[in-house]
């Protein structure tokens, strides 16, 4: 018989390296001869669209387009340290030393930009598209390849971020280890074949807290990938081990969902932008993933009233326990 | 053995011809979709690789008098698009589109699902419902095998080092007559079977069970005929507690079978053999026409 059943879930996560642990990004921008900006930085893109935020954030502060920032990572003899891409971290760190960067780089080309243009103070001067001009008279202009031009050296600024987390007591608990907090709800429905132990994912709704979506498309990819990931983690992927030996040890045998199991789900980006990010933008990397798998281990318990407390929940173990719930109440 | 050439065949004669000559240093790949991982993991070696996947004297669906034929190098896809097989028997069609993938049904094809011999493979409990035939030549001869008598073990079938597998036959649905097949996977593609069951039925207007044959994938060594569950429901009504009889006789038999196996088998199978062949039965039921 084939059971449907209803769960959600929601959880917190404290993003970064946290517990006082210094956690540290660091980046250049620097002005292109042809008016571009260069960003020097050691994030690391594995697939999360690292490149592709971390571009459009000074893009912002300079007023350029994404396609005028030069997003230089990943070569470790020419950019400064930005931490590993783990813990959920670099929209926020490394975002936030980008961010400090690029408004340096701004201050500096305004100053330069005010001096050239023989003007009274800073008031309404506006950056645009590579230009910076007066707003009430934009015939007042100085391009930033003009200004690039000027320079002996290329116009270059560093910053660092830390972000701000304390050591727990180690005998009370107590503390601030991580900031800032995401948190992120759940819920999906299951439909469990209770003669075969099977389970489907057959809907899900995810809502992802993310500070500011700083790109919509690629948060909605990584909630697609997290509610994949969780999916196999708890009913699919089993490394069979027994007795130190791993049985599945290929992929043939371990297995991730594929496109045929992902159920349709809906994506919620709640937007609640935190003072100390990037334009408010939280990391969401790992926590999209959280919520998922307890949801659906609910949603189980709803359908057939077995409570599951091993992953991955395999139809073999379900059908046991099933079976074994059955014996028991008959 | 060391590969020394690989010839693409065009014609059967040829083949069978490349089979007499070079016997046991000669293999014939299809899809490649099995022998080509084989190759790589190094379990065969063969010295002369004979390529049959453009003979077209292989490849063919046809009706031949009271019976359908099915060239042993057609390809999973066309099975599962084929508008020769009746819709009664649309469960060889299921078990066809089982397989793999898109790309590996693409490539894939029903004779090597044969005579690779895997115990999981997703079309012979299908045909062993339909009580299929296989006909085999070489260079100078063509015999016929029931299908449930050419396998020897696991990863082997009976064919002679020069001969190939050339076709597989069962007769054409008539009145009455139903085939359902239901594939019990880890997930929803790229999945190797569980549990496979396929069951022809024969019925008349009352839901008696004039004939039945039952075909099962993973359950063995190799995909079987399950003669006692057939013995059991021949000539039965097949109300929906005898269904529930047979299946219960059916777990009966696998907890016996499957005594010495892994728990992650003998703990599972026996039980979950239960939904898995109640399904492949309605579904045959539900297409007798």
């Amino acid at each position: 018989m084939k059971k449907r059943g209803k769960g959600i879930a929601c959880i917190f996560y404290g993003t970064g390296y946290g517990n006082g642990f210094p956690d540290v990004s660091r980046a250049y921008a620097e002005l292109q001869p042809d008016g571009k900006v260069a960003i020097y930085t050691g994030a690391t893109e594995v697939g999360q669209g690292a490149k592709t935020a971390l571009s459009q954030i000074p893009a912002e502060v300079l007023g350029l387009s994404v396609d005028d920032i030069i997003f230089i990572n990943e070569d470790t003899s020419i950019t400064p340290d930005a931490g590993t891409a783990a813990a959920t971290r670099q929209t926020y760190n490394t975002g936030n030393a980008i961010k400090m960067a690029a408004e340096e780089l701004r201050n500096e080309l305004i100053k330069i930009a005010v001096k050239e243009l023989e003007l009274n103070s800073d008031i309404g001067l506006k950056m645009k598209d590579g230009k910076i001009f007066l707003e009430i008279y934009p015939d007042k202009c100085i391009t930033f390849s003009q200004i690039a031009a000027m320079q002996e050296e290329p116009l270059r600024k560093f910053a660092v971020f830390t972000a701000q987390t304390v050591q727990i007591d180690p005998e009370t608990g107590q503390g601030a280890p991580y900031w800032p907090y995401t948190f992120s709800a759940c819920a999906v429905e299951v439909e469990v074949d209770t003669e075969t132990g099977k389970v489907e994912v057959i809907r899900g709704a995810h809502a992802q807290d993310v500070g500011r979506a700083v790109n919509p498309t690629l948060i909605e990819g990584q909630m697609d990938g997290g509610f994949a990931m969780a999916m196999g983690y708890v009913i699919y992927e089993d490394l069979g081990l027994e007795n130190g030996k791993i049985w599945n040890n290929k992929l043939s045998s371990y297995i991730i969902p594929t496109s045929m199991d992902m159920p349709e789900i809906q994506n919620i980006i709640v937007e609640d932008p935190e003072n100390t990010a990037p334009y408010g933008a939280k990391g969401i990397g790992e926590p999209v993933m959280i919520s998922v798998g307890p949801a659906i281990l609910n949603a189980i318990y709803d359908a057939v009233g077995v409570r599951m407390t091993e992953i991955p929940v395999t139809p073999a173990k379900l059908l046991k326990a099933i079976r074994e719930k059955e014996q028991k109440e008959a | 053995m060391e590969l020394k050439k690989v010839i693409k065949a065009e014609k059967l004669d040829e083949v069978l011809n490349l089979l007499a000559e070079n016997r046991e240093r000669a293999k014939v790949i299809a899809g490649g979709t099995d022998f080509v991982i084989q190759l790589r993991e190094k379990k065969i070696a063969p010295e002369v690789i004979i390529d049959i996947s453009d003979v077209d004297e292989l490849n063919f669906i046809r009706k031949s008098g009271e019976f359908i034929e099915i060239g042993a190098a057609t390809k999973f896809t066309t099975i599962k698009n084929s508008g020769i097989i009746s819709d009664a028997f649309k469960g060889l069609k299921d078990a066809a589109g089982h397989v793999g993938s898109p790309q590996i049904r693409n490539l894939g094809t029903v004779g090597g699902n044969i005579c690779n011999g895997s115990p999981a493979a997703d079309t012979v409990p299908a045909l062993l419902a339909l009580g299929a035939v296989a006909v085999v030549k070489s260079k100078n001869n063509t015999r016929e095998v029931p299908l449930e008598e050419f396998y020897l073990d696991r990863g082997k079938v009976k064919l002679e080092p020069d001969e190939i597998l050339y076709a597989v036959k069962f007769l054409n649905s008539k009145p009455g007559q139903g085939l359902g097949f239901v594939k019990l996977g880890l997930r929803n593609a790229l999945a190797i079977s569980s549990i496979s069951i396929a069951v022809f039925v024969e019925t008349d207007n009352d839901i008696n069970c004039k004939d039945v044959r039952i075909g099962s994938g993973a359950l063995a060594k190799f995909p079987i005929r399950e003669k006692e569950v057939e013995a059991f429901l021949k000539g039965k009504t097949l109300h929906e507690d005898v269904i529930e009889e047979a299946t219960e006789f059916f777990g009966k038999i696998l907890e016996q079978r499957l005594a010495g196996r892994p728990p992650v088998e003998k703990d599972y199978k026996p039980y979950a053999i239960k939904g898995v062949f109640k399904e492949a039965l309605n579904k045959a039921l539900s297409v007798v026409c």
